[in-house]
């Protein structure tokens, strides 16, 4: 082929052979770096491992491609649901778009163990919070419930055993909520956004329900001491009765907001 | 002497022609997407949305290979702090995206109900679910594909959260609705 062109090339002006030749010259050389089995950059993207493997170890076969499952746990086996049957159609590709073609960052797609670990940790104290909170109820229900009896009766100050099982309901109250408060406050915090729905009431009653909880005992002892010393009560500690109920309603208010919207459905 | 150059013009167009021949037939791009999750505790039904699921599509040989991935963090169920122990329960900080890979015949594209094996990887954790039904409707370029994903708690060992000490269901059915585009 080469020689016929040659021949034919002498049979014409010599600056047109030069440019022919020339265009051929370049095609040819052109077509040979193309051919080079250099992959594209589509095809190296996903398998850098792969490539380097190979180059680094030419006399070993490189390991087999694992699957998207041995990412997470080499141990654990992939999950296999909805009745275990072989897919019909032809399985799903271990090729196709990857979360590159996406458009997804690395720091989109690589997850983070230790803010993992951040999120065990606020969730299990959070947990402690809910569990000792529900407990709470208890003696703040009782100690409700004991109110009615701590007053003196008739001017009767001298038994006090009512009012001291008040008193008693009155401070285990107050220390499991220091203890649920504890266990909220530091839940370490993952989110910086402001609080949507239930959980942002629930902080509010917070404003209500933590002074309550410092003033009702403060007043609380101060009424006690009024009593014992054969005072009525007066002042401002005869608002212990009215601060109580509002700290136990907006309580028991934050607890039902928390869990708020309800659906009772068995 | 005339054949020179077009020879010439053959053997440049030659490699062009050859990059050609490895990129796709076709290529889709989803263009809205809505995920939903539902969660059913006796005291609580929530539902819980993503719109912020990306997707892509190739086809070669007659095969079409798809990847729709969405960030876990994504979902919004109306409660902050519940997103926030969903984030955790489902490991999604340690494993941010929700992959679901599926292959669909290129001839089955325009056909009114689909027929999906999906790959799903969530949690840290491959299931795959067999015969999902998907419905679809084309308008102009569009094609709004609509379907429900059983998805379960075990499917990913997810260990289910409970609220006063009751479980929630293992049944996690996810609702997608997705508009896909050829590019």
């Amino acid at each position: 082929m080469s020689a016929l062109l040659l021949q034919q090339d002498t049979a014409i002006p010599s600056r047109t052979a030069t440019w022919a030749r020339g265009i051929l010259i370049a095609g040819i050389c052109l077509s040979l770096l193309c051919s080079l089995p250099v992959p594209l950059r589509a095809q190296t993207e996903d398998r850098p491992a792969a490539v380097l493997a190979a180059k680094s170890d030419p006399l070993s076969l490189p390991d087999a491609p694992t699957p998207a499952a041995s990412a997470t746990s080499p141990d654990e086996p992939i999950v296999i649901s909805r009745s275990l049957q072989p897919p019909a159609q032809s399985p799903p590709p271990s090729a196709g778009p990857s979360l590159g073609d996406l458009g997804l960052t690395p720091a989109e797609t690589e997850g983070s163990a230790q803010r993992q670990a951040l999120l065990d940790r606020r969730t299990h104290m959070l947990k402690v919070h809910q569990r000792l909170g529900l407990i709470t109820v208890i003696p703040v229900a009782a100690a409700c419930i004991s109110a009615a009896g701590a007053p003196p009766e008739h001017g009767n100050y001298g038994n006090t055993t009512s009012r001291d099982v008040h008193v008693a309901l009155g401070a285990a109250a107050v220390a499991m909520y220091g203890a649920t408060a504890y266990y909220a406050i530091r839940a370490p915090k993952v989110s910086n956004e402001p609080a949507r729905g239930g959980i942002k009431w629930h902080k509010y009653l917070i404003y209500i329900h933590a002074p309550g909880m410092v003033l009702t005992p403060i007043l609380g002892a101060m009424a006690f001491n009024q009593i014992n010393s054969g005072q009525k009560v007066h002042g401002i500690a005869s608002a212990h009765g009215g601060v109580a109920a509002a700290t136990a309603i907006s309580y028991g208010a934050a607890i039902v907001a928390v869990s708020w919207p309800i659906h009772i459905k068995f | 002497m005339k054949r020179l150059p077009l020879l010439a013009i053959l053997l440049l167009t030659l490699p062009v022609a050859s990059v050609h021949a490895q990129s796709p037939d076709q290529a889709w791009n989803l263009d809205q997407s809505t995920l939903t999750y539902h969660m059913s505790h006796p005291m609580h039904e929530v539902d819980g949305t993503s719109r912020a699921a990306r997707g892509k599509g190739v086809c070669h040989a007659g095969q079409c290979d798809f990847l729709v991935a969405a960030p876990v963090k994504s979902f919004d169920s109306g409660d902050s702090n519940r997103d926030l122990h969903m984030l955790q329960v489902t490991r999604g900080a340690q494993f941010p995206l929700i992959q679901v890979r599926f292959r669909l015949p290129q001839g089955s594209l325009a056909s009114p109900t689909l027929d999906c094996d999906l790959e799903v990887e969530f949690a840290g954790n491959t299931a795959h679910y067999a015969h999902v039904q998907f419905h679809q409707t084309i308008e102009g370029n569009a094609h709004h594909i609509v379907g429900i994903v059983p998805a379960t708690l075990t499917d990913f060992k997810i260990d289910p959260p409970s609220f006063l000490t009751i479980p929630i269901k293992n049944d996690i059915p996810v609702r997608v609705d997705l508009t896909w585009h050829p590019s």
